[in-house]
Parts: C-alpha cells; sequence; structure tokens
C-alpha cells in the first residue's frame, strides 16, 4: 500500500515538473519577443517576464503595453 | 452524480467565460499596441482572431515574433525629406545633414505663434516670423538672439530647437531628460527635426504651449 502511494506521489511530482518545464520552455518563446517590444516602447525588458505568471501574465503585460503612455513615443494620430 | 455533472458545467462555463472575456481583452489590446507602432490597429485585431480561428497553433507565436523584430512605422525619418540643415552656430547633440531644400514651397508665408504659461501662472508667448533659421528653446535666460527662454526646471538648458525653412516650422529635441512632445508623442533626439508646421501643441518637460499661426 505504501508502495503504491509512494508512486503515485512519485509520478504526480514527475508529471509536475515537466509541467514547469514546458511552461518555462513556453514563457521564454514569449519572453524573448517581448521584452524587445517593450525596449523598443521604453518600457524595462524585465516587464516581459511577467509572461512566467501562468494564465494572466500575457493580460497583464498586454495591458501594460496598450494602456501606458509609451516613453519611446507613439507613432502620432495621423500616421495611424 | 448531478451535483458532479452541475460542477462540471459551471467549470466549463468560467473557463469559456474567461476564454471570451479574454479574447475581447486581448483584441481591444492589440489593437492599441499595433496603433502605437504606427500599424493600422485592424492588423492587431486581425492576428488575434486569426489566432481564435487557428487554435492550439504557432501562429499567434510567429505573429509576435513578427511584430517584435519587423520594422515599425513609428521608427521610420518622417524628417528624411524636410530640407531641415543644421543651422551653425546653434548648440546641438550632433550635426544634422544638411538635405536638399523641399520641392515644393507652401504658399502660407505666416510665422506661428507659441504661448502658454508655465507653472507658476506666468503667460508666455514667442513669434516665430521665420527671420532666423533656428530659435534655441532653453530653460536659462535668453543671453543671445534667437534664444527663447522657458524659465522652468523641467525645461533643459538648452532643451530643443526651432528651425524655419520654406514656410515650415520644424521641432528637434536636444536630449533633455525633461523630454519633448508633439502633440502628446514623445520627440526624441534620434528622430531628428520634426516638422510641426500642422501641430496644435509641443511640451517641453511640463511646460505645454500652444502652437498657431501668427
Amino acid at each position: 500500500m505504501t508502495y503504491i502511494v509512494a508512486s503515485i506521489l512519485g509520478l504526480g511530482s514527475l508529471a509536475l515538473l515537466f509541467l514547469a518545464i514546458g511552461h518555462l520552455l513556453v514563457a521564454l518563446v514569449l519572453i524573448i519577443p517581448t521584452w524587445r517590444i517593450c525596449t523598443r516602447a521604453g518600457f524595462s525588458g524585465a516587464l516581459s517576464l511577467f509572461h512566467l505568471i501562468p494564465v494572466i501574465g500575457w493580460l497583464i503585460v498586454m495591458g501594460i503595453l496598450a494602456f501606458s503612455t509609451w516613453p519611446n513615443g507613439e507613432a502620432s494620430p495621423g500616421r495611424r | 452524480m448531478g451535483l458532479d455533472v452541475a460542477a462540471l458545467m459551471g467549470l466549463f462555463g468560467l473557463t469559456g467565460a474567461f476564454a471570451v472575456v479574454g479574447a475581447v481583452l486581448a483584441a481591444w489590446m492589440a489593437w492599441r499596441i499595433v496603433e502605437k507602432a504606427g500599424l493600422p490597429g485592424w492588423t492587431g485585431l486581425g492576428a488575434v482572431l486569426l489566432t481564435l480561428a487557428v487554435v492550439s497553433s504557432i501562429v499567434p507565436l510567429i505573429l509576435l515574433w513578427v511584430f517584435a523584430f519587423m520594422r515599425w512605422p513609428r521608427d521610420e525619418p518622417a524628417t528624411a525629406a524636410l530640407g531641415y540643415g543644421a543651422p551653425s552656430g546653434v548648440p546641438g547633440p550632433s550635426p544634422t545633414p544638411a538635405l536638399a531644400p523641399p520641392p515644393k514651397t507652401l504658399a502660407d508665408r505666416r510665422g506661428w505663434r507659441l504661448t502658454g504659461s508655465l507653472p507658476g501662472g506666468r503667460g508666455v508667448a514667442f513669434a516665430i516670423d521665420g527671420s532666423a533659421a533656428a530659435y534655441v528653446l532653453t530653460g536659462a535666460p535668453a543671453a543671445q538672439a534667437g534664444e527663447l527662454s522657458l524659465s522652468d526646471p523641467s525645461v533643459g538648458q538648452p532643451h530643443a530647437r526651432l528651425l524655419t525653412a520654406a514656410g515650415r516650422l520644424g521641432l528637434e529635441d536636444l536630449g533633455t531628460p525633461g523630454g519633448t512632445f508633439i502633440d502628446g508623442a514623445r520627440l526624441l533626439p534620434e528622430h531628428g527635426p520634426r516638422d510641426i508646421s500642422a501641430a496644435r501643441t509641443i511640451r517641453l518637460g511640463s511646460v505645454e504651449l500652444a502652437l498657431s499661426r501668427a
């Protein structure tokens, strides 16, 4: 019985580890371009690390980029 | 059993609601972000719609990478053919290469007026009649001809340069921390001189000046 419980816990931990690694890999693929977008907009590139937050991280980054004034300037309304 | 089904349905409902709200928010924010970069807003909306249409694909990632590394219209030098050159004797961060004059001159030869008020409440007004090729906007008291003084701590010494050429008015930021803005959009030193003939307001640091024809 103890062996079965230990096996289940071990498998669960392993699954969790793979899930975390997968999340980190996906986040990395998102962080690199977002880092560049943030720096081009004039924000700190570290803002893109919000992608590490599961589920809502991308919403936070997009919200900041969409609703704040870009320090490096935005396209003037005439160019849009 | 019924309770389990209800819980499952509730979970699906919540997930679906989150997905719908997230999609609408993403579309709205993508519209705004690409507009700030100078692209038409519908391209951002289209990207999100494409992402929704091709669920769980690599499409959003590709679009994100393309947007991050593409050339943004915002960064294109709008003043490349304006015909402004660096006037001699006027301080600046780097010499601006003299460019060829514009192919056509504008018929409107009136000057400009810059009016505003300093944070202390004092009014300020400058007349730009085009008699000089350049004017320097500075936070220090005007020491020589062509210097326009805005005595405010947020205004650099010097802060920006106004250039006149062929009936048009240009503005160039000289790299001060307070920043220079044209109709709310930040002007950076690397942008060079920008044509502000049709602009309504410029801001130097915290001092906002309304621009009008004299």
